[in-house]
């Protein structure tokens, strides 16, 4: 077990395209670290420079203290995980697990009796002599991860691991992978663009973009306090809502309606008051939006909306809204899936709320989980 | 629907796929059935095609070849043309196919090998033969090079003499067919995913390990396949051989095929011919069922 430091980390293509740009990032000793991302941002490059599959162009990288920059794959005493898991299709579960032993030359004997102990571990000892072919994508998933474990590796690399699964079975295994990890203690680095996987599996989460690292932290902090409206947009399902108002006193003015803001608001941050007059853009997760009919929605203010589409999902309702407010894009290329093209506002609804689809409601939002971003530069504030 | 109607509409589905199938069947029966079955015919006569009434033979013919130590020369030599050419092809093929994979070579010069590799395929038996011809001649370029190097003391008469003749042919032949070799296993090395070597160099595989381990077995299906389809089709050639030697000196090239063409054009002994053409039929079927049954199995 070892601790991973990225230090300055760049990586640039012939091209001058910068796919990594300054990346510093601590991994401690046994901690599960999610990079997560949307499509090219660079997580799974940062991934492959890490196992050394991609050079460094410049920048250090320390794995228990050895800087490893120039160490061929195989010295950096590191396990990986692929999306597509790799496994070798002519051999079986068992030739499959044991490949590493095998090329370093470990006596037979050695190497049953270490593909037994994982095989145990990870409930494949009937499927031993069976080929890849022959088994399900779960299965699979957990042959490659009997392969990485074999090696008893300082870390552990996995990308995009639960991709190729069906949903269902992915929340099956990001639960055992998540246990496994605690259990074997290894320091694990694991990219996926899913933010679910990253909210749920990781004790820190590193947000990417653009080959930049927006935000590093637990997903409780990066879910209540992101820096900036990217992280806040891509964190959270459905995103988190952004618009662009006024600050008028202490209230947010936009198209027909005003929100009062409470004096807490301002205490919490003192900077908000240097926006009087000027545009802000304020965030909203969809479920601090509530149907102003029911108990729950009752004692927030309101501001009238128009239901577009529900999606009646058996415990919540996702109601599609339309406000008299510009929706600010927060650079997540996903976001336009939760929005769809119709609508500007997403909310969470309890399932007995009434609200019907093309019908006019008052919304109820509760002001104390309003987020604020600066309109230029969209840092928190 | 009237019962008549509908009965009539059954039999019209159940006889629509043997009407598409029938032209092709019918080319089929008339231009490759019935000259193997009156091969096979011809094989039991005594003076087939030249008597209007021939006699019943039996295994005359059969026993008359298996007697003749030309036939089994001839066999030796095909068998020893057909495996060198084809165990050459294919590593000849492999080589080249790794190569033109590697992005170890510049992107430039690998489409020139590319163009030059591929060049033996396009041409055609004669040209190849008279190609060799003139480079293997007394007094040709091959020759004169090896002199040069000091490999031989000697002008080698290397379609004349019969302790190099079989070599130089199975040498031109192996020459003109690896690129079918390095062709198919170029395709099948750029459909090897390449996390495969990736997840090998995080497990400390160093190449020839990745060639073993990976490589070979991945290839394994096209290379199988390609060497039985080339063992059945080096087992027939003709052309190259004929042109080169005519089968000679003292049938030291002789292989099936010369040999029963001169059964059947030289000593116009066509019924002997056609046993010797039901043998080398057999030899053909056999390898061909083999192939069938491999493709079968995956």
């Amino acid at each position: 077990m070892a601790e991973v430091v990225l230090e300055n980390i760049c990586k640039t293509y012939g091209n001058n395209f910068h796919a990594i740009d300054q990346l510093n990032l601590s991994v401690e000793d046994g901690e599960f670290l999610i990079l997560v991302g949307p499509s090219g941002c660079g997580k799974s490059t940062a991934l492959r420079m890490i196992a050394g599959l991609e050079d460094i162009t410049s920048g250090s990288l320390r794995i228990g203290g050895v800087d490893v920059v120039d160490m061929p794959p195989k010295d950096r005493d590191i396990a990986m995980v692929f999306q597509s898991y790799a496994l070798y299709p002519h051999m079986t579960v068992s030739e499959n697990i044991a490949f590493s032993m095998r090329l370093a030359g470990k006596p037979k004997a050695e190497r049953k009796k270490r593909v037994d102990e994982i095989a145990k571990t990870l409930q494949l000892t009937s499927l031993l002599d069976s080929k890849p072919a022959n088994l399900s994508g779960g299965q699979r998933q957990r042959v490659a991860m009997g392969r990485a474990m074999v090696r008893e590796p300082a870390a552990f690399l996995m990308d995009e691991p639960l991709s190729n699964l069906d949903a269902k079975l992915r929340v099956q295994m990001r639960a055992e992978i998540t246990s496994l990890q605690k259990q074997l203690g290894v320091t694990t680095i694991y990219v996926t663009h899913d933010q679910i996987e990253a909210m749920t599996m990781g004790d820190r989460v590193a947000v990417l973009k653009g080959g930049v690292l927006q935000q590093v932290d637990t997903p409780k902090r990066l879910y209540e306090s992101p820096v900036n409206a990217f992280v806040a947009g891509f964190i959270g399902s459905p995103s988190m809502n952004l618009f662009e108002a006024t600050m008028t006193g202490a209230e947010l003015m936009s198209g027909a309606f005003a929100i009062r803001l409470q004096d807490a608001a301002f205490v919490r941050r003192p900077g908000l008051k240097s926006y009087a007059g000027r545009k802000v853009v304020f965030g909203i997760r969809p479920e601090d939006l509530y149907d102003s009919s029911l108990e729950s929605g009752r004692k927030y203010q309101t501001i009238p909306a128009k239901v577009t589409s529900i999606e009646e999902l058996g415990s919540e309702h996702i109601v599609h809204l339309n406000i008299d407010a510009v929706r600010v894009d927060s650079g997540d290329p996903d976001a336009v899936q939760d929005f769809g093209l119709t609508s500007n506002a997403v909310a969470r609804f309890e399932p007995d709320s009434a609200v019907r689809s093309g019908s006019a409601i008052r919304l109820a939002l509760d002001d104390t989980k309003l987020h604020f971003f600066d309109p230029e530069t969209h840092l928190a504030i | 629907m009237t019962r008549q109607k509908r009965s009539h509409h059954k039999l019209k589905r159940a006889v629509a796929p043997y009407l598409y199938l029938s032209p092709s069947l019918l080319i089929i029966g008339l231009l490759m059935l019935l000259p193997m079955v009156t091969v096979i015919a011809y094989s039991f006569q005594n003076s087939a095609v030249l008597r209007r009434d021939p006699s019943f033979a039996g295994l005359k013919h059969y026993q008359a070849i298996f007697d003749d130590p030309v036939f089994w020369a001839s066999l030796w030599h095909t068998l020893y043309f057909t495996c060198m050419s084809v165990i050459f092809h294919m590593t000849i093929g492999m080589v080249f196919a790794l190569m033109l994979n590697s992005d170890r070579i510049n992107p430039t010069l690998r489409s020139v090998l590319r163009v030059l590799y591929i060049l033996p395929w396009l041409f055609t038996a004669v040209i190849i033969a008279v190609i060799w011809r003139l480079l293997l001649e007394p007094n040709g370029v091959v020759n004169s090079m090896l002199m040069q190097i000091g490999i031989i003391g000697s002008k080698v008469e290397w379609f004349s003499s019969p302790q190099t003749a079989l070599h130089a042919v199975t040498f031109a032949n192996i020459w003109a067919g690896y690129p079918l070799f390095m062709v198919s296993l170029l395709a099948g090395l750029q459909g090897i995913p390449k996390d495969f070597y990736e997840a090998a160099d995080i497990d400390g595989a160093k190449a020839y390990q990745k060639l073993i381990f990976i490589t070979i077995p991945q290839l394994m299906p096209i290379i199988i396949s390609i060497s039985l389809l080339d063992f059945i089709w080096t087992m027939q050639v003709f052309p190259l051989i004929w042109i080169t030697t005519g089968g000679g000196p003292i049938y030291s090239t002789e292989v099936l095929s010369t040999y029963t063409y001169k059964l059947a054009f030289s000593s116009y002994n066509l019924s002997q011919a056609s046993a010797s053409a039901v043998v080398i039929l057999l030899i053909s079927l056999g390898l061909t069922l083999f192939y069938i049954r491999y493709q079968k199995a995956r």
